[in-house]
């Protein structure tokens, strides 16, 4: 059982660490990117979208970094 | 060579050589000041698992996963794996983060080392083994991310692999010339442009894997990297500029 905890702690760390909205920042622009897709918006509009959010996630990041 | 091929293949051999570049400040660290036949023999058996991982991974994804659902997985952990090599790049070279310094690394872990027990007058030492296996290991696990998902998303392990391979020729020469932590390297500047390429090629092939019909198709990849690399600089300049204002206004309070 702590083999697995650290295996998970591993790749929480490997993966999230401590910038979470850099975990779930992207998922979230992905999913919307994909809504948009899907709503029948055109390659051009919704890789658009898919830009602006990916730079806002690290735009935000790089803000929490520059307050803590 | 396919312009894909040789993207995938710098984008490896600069995400390589970054942490190759660490992975050498331990072995040295360890090799001089314990045993350099254990630690070889360490660094050895990571460098071997590491491999390992490589040909077994890139080759079972590559085959067994449909091409769009792994665009889209390994094209989003690109996306968040880049950025948070990219943030941290920003804000190292806005002067917000302390850069990686190896040389200081390098004198904390011999202090680290010379507290553990003595080597053994005969034999394999344990402890050389395990530090440079454990730090081999570690630094290297970036690399066959890298490698394995760069290449399986654009079936282009070779490239990937080469790149990770002619890195480690690379620093592992550099290295065994000099005889010290290669502190010199602009490892700030080579991880700006690995977070780069990783959150374009992300973007990118994420976009493909939701389902979007990307304008003149590759062509869009160039796009992308430029629009980053704009925001990137802006983002630079825009940290330097808060923290000096910062600093004023913490010299006038």
């Amino acid at each position: 059982m702590s083999w697995l905890r650290r295996f998970g702690r591993f790749w929480y760390d490997f993966l999230v660490g401590d910038r979470w909205e850099l975990f779930v920042g992207p998922l979230a622009a992905l999913a919307l990117a994909g809504v948009l897709v899907r709503a029948g918006m055109t390659g051009a509009g919704v890789g658009l979208v898919l830009f602006i959010s990916v730079a806002a996630v690290g735009t935000v990041s790089i803000a929490a970094a520059l307050r803590s | 060579m396919s312009s894909l091929g040789l993207a995938t293949l710098l984008a490896s051999f600069l995400a390589s050589a970054v942490e190759f570049v660490e992975a050498v400040t331990i072995v040295l660290a360890v090799g001089t000041t314990r045993q350099w036949r254990s630690t070889l023999l360490g660094t050895g058996a990571a460098v071997a698992l590491l491999a390992g991982l490589i040909a077994i991974f890139g080759t079972a994804i590559a085959v067994l996963v449909p091409i769009e659902l792994l665009r889209l997985v390994v094209g989003g952990f690109l996306i968040i794996y880049g950025l948070q090599w990219l943030t941290k790049a920003i804000l190292r070279a806005g002067g917000a983060k302390a850069k990686h310094d190896e040389a200081a690394i390098f004198e904390r872990e011999i202090v680290a080392l010379k507290a553990e027990p003595p080597v053994p007058a005969s034999g394999t030492d344990w402890i050389s083994f395990t530090v440079a296996f454990k730090g081999v290991l570690l630094e290297g696990l970036e690399v066959v991310f890298i490698v394995v998902t760069f290449g399986a998303s654009a079936d282009l392990l070779g490239p990937a692999a080469l790149g990770a391979v002619t890195a480690a020729a690379v620093v592992l020469s550099i290295a065994a010339l000099v005889r010290r932590p290669l502190a010199a390297v602009p490892e700030n500047a080579m991880k700006f442009a690995v977070g780069l390429m990783l959150v374009t090629f992300g973007t990118f092939w994420a976009g493909e894997g939701v389902g979007i019909d990307w304008p003149a198709e590759d062509a869009s990849i160039l796009v992308l990297l430029v629009g980053y690399v704009a925001l990137s600089l802006a983002g630079t300049w825009l940290v330097r500029g808060r923290l000096r204002r910062m600093h004023l206004a913490d010299a006038t309070s």
